[in-house]
């Protein structure tokens, strides 16, 4: 029998964006809202929560879903946003609309692949999750994945990752044809092809 | 290899520059009647304006030119030169009036914000209406006459009233640059307070983009107020190294408008024309979500998007013949995604499944470990 190797927690401030990363696995989702309350806590949207907790089919099951912000290497919501307001840093982090240049068009919010954007109109500005920033830089974990009680959202280092979950993550997600990748990982037992999204097979009600 | 590819200039933002900066040329020099009215004194400021005229209608240029900027640029001129030009110039002038003087959006995002934002904007808006017409000698004053207590307003090189040295009027009208200075400054102080205070300002703001430019707004300010000083309160002492270290800070902000933050001035009506859009688009109708079929989107912005995807080569993004991905509501791409990740987990969802083989406890969460 292998031996049993204790895993020691990291310190906070030993978290960087090379070494760890944010895994996601709706299907651990308990919809208890506690990513909702403490994303509202987050220095760069505060009193807004940024994360969206969705009911799947609430007629047939309680099932959640959390989603977050997936951070693409070449997001789309940059490209459609007419003020260039929407910028990557280089540590892959897709920040909300810078204040100055957003003028509230919606392309983004219309255009994200996973969603996630929120366009507020009387602020004329969107906002959405950047990692909890605030936290992230100064080497803390984002808010949601710090109270996450089944772990839902897990943000955990990249190399640690294999050991602790038997589903391993994807970063590669194909919206129709269109190759999305992403900073964000999804949690699915075989990374190695990417995550089909068919709206078609929604539609239908195949999924 | 030519000057513009070896610094990468665009032929379009190119010709649209010379052009712009061509035309306020052609009025400076119509406006102070053929150099008649120019301050000689203020010459540096002139050619500092050109210059910064020619980087800011370059950057705008090029800004219109991205394909998502230029989707809402020819709507917008579309409008205006339509029959709805009329509804649409009244409808975009009460939203200057609210957005672009009061900019009350701001105080909806942060009280402290707007108040450093609108001191701000305000002693800028003031400083540059006075400073402006005096550069380009569109105004200019001297003394009435022979009498040297009076001082003649000259606008456009015609005269413009007078007014005694001693009056009032003089005191405002001398002093304008001191109450725009003192704005900016009580302004970009709270935006620096602000920001300290902002745990999330303070993780996202960069130097060059946030604080360099109220650096130097309070320069030029700070500047332009010991001016004042130098003549009210020591005789003039220094004035000469004061002038010029003020004109440096001023060529400085003019010359950095195309680059940093403060380009944002000439983008924000920008805003005025996406209002006009969404309300042309209320008036068409929403489109239903393929999926649950809840209206959510403008039906001249799917129109749009769908063709803003193809410039973009993201035209891929569909799914069989029928669906494209921007006709899926936000909620639904949401739950497509975790949908399918559920497929591939081999349905995990339904409680009534077999627990499959991979599935693992939940990690403890101190130790993170299954």
């Amino acid at each position: 029998m292998a031996e049993i190797v204790p895993f020691v927690p990291p310190t906070p401030a030993l978290t960087n964006f090379d070494e760890w990363g944010f895994f996601i696995d709706p299907n651990r989702c308990i919809g208890c809202r506690s990513c909702v309350a403490a994303c509202a806590e987050c220095g760069t949207h505060k009193g807004r929560p940024m994360i969206h907790l969705d009911e799947m089919d609430r007629l047939h099951s309680p099932q959640t879903a959390p989603t977050v912000c997936m951070h693409c290497e070449d997001p789309i919501c940059a490209q459609v946003c007419p003020a260039d307001a929407i910028k990557r840093s280089e540590d892959g982090v897709v920040h909300a609309s810078q204040k100055p240049r957003c003028i509230g068009c919606q392309n983004c919010e219309l255009s994200c692949p996973f969603g996630v954007p929120i366009v507020f109109s009387g602020l004329e500005q969107m906002l959405k999750c950047d990692l909890c920033y605030d936290r992230t830089s100064e080497g803390l974990r984002p808010m949601c994945a710090t109270v996450c009680p089944s772990q839902a959202l897990l943000y955990a280092p990249k190399a640690e990752i294999s050991r602790m979950r038997a589903a391993q993550p994807v970063r590669e997600f194909m919206v129709g044809g269109l190759s999305v990748k992403t900073k964000n990982a999804l949690m699915v037992p075989d990374p190695e092809a990417p995550l089909f999204l068919d709206a078609a097979l929604l539609i239908e009600g195949e999924l | 290899m030519s000057l513009s590819s070896r610094l990468d200039l665009e032929t379009r933002p190119l010709v649209g520059a010379a052009l712009t900066t061509l035309a306020l040329a052609g009025l400076v020099f119509l406006g102070n009647r053929g150099g008649r009215g120019l301050d000689p004194a203020l010459l540096g400021y002139l050619v500092a304006c050109l210059f910064a005229c020619f980087g800011v209608a370059y950057r705008y240029w090029a800004w219109t030119g991205r394909p998502a900027t230029r989707m809402y640029f020819r709507h917008t001129l579309r409008t205006l030169a339509s029959r709805k030009a009329l509804g649409a110039l009244a409808r975009m002038a009460l939203l200057g009036l609210d957005q672009l003087l009061l900019q009350r959006f701001i105080g909806k995002r942060s009280l402290k914000r707007w108040g450093a934002h609108a001191l701000i904007a305000w002693g800028c808006l003031l400083a540059f209406a006075v400073t402006l017409p005096l550069v380009f000698g569109w105004v200019r004053f001297t003394s009435a006459g022979l009498d040297p207590n009076r001082y003649q307003a000259w606008f456009f090189g015609f005269p413009a009233g007078s007014f005694p040295l001693d009056s009032p009027i003089a005191f405002i009208t001398f002093h304008m640059l001191d109450w725009a200075a003192l704005m900016v400054v009580a302004g970009c102080t709270l935006a620096f307070v602000r920001r300290r205070q902002d745990e999330g300002d303070s993780a996202t703001q960069r130097f060059d983009f946030d604080l360099a430019p109220l650096l130097l707004l309070i320069a030029v300010s700070v500047t332009g107020l010991l001016l004042t000083v130098s003549v009210s309160f020591l005789q003039g002492r220094n004035y000469g190294t004061l002038a010029f270290v003020h004109e440096l800070t001023v060529i400085l902000l003019l010359l950095s408008l195309p680059f940093g933050k403060l380009f944002h001035v000439v983008q924000r009506p920008a805003q005025l024309g996406v209002a006009i859009y969404k309300a042309e688009g209320e008036a068409e109708g929403r489109v239903p979500c393929r999926s649950c079929g809840e209206p959510f989107i403008r039906a001249n912005q799917l129109r749009d998007l769908k063709a803003l995807y193809g410039a973009l080569d993201l035209g891929a993004a569909v799914h069989g013949p029928r669906t494209h991905h921007l006709e899926l509501c936000p909620r639904c791409k949401r739950r497509l995604l975790a949908k399918a990740q559920w497929k591939r987990m081999g349905g995990a969802f339904d409680p009534f499944a077999d627990l499959p083989e991979w599935a693992e406890p939940i990690a403890d969460p101190q130790t993170l470990r299954s």
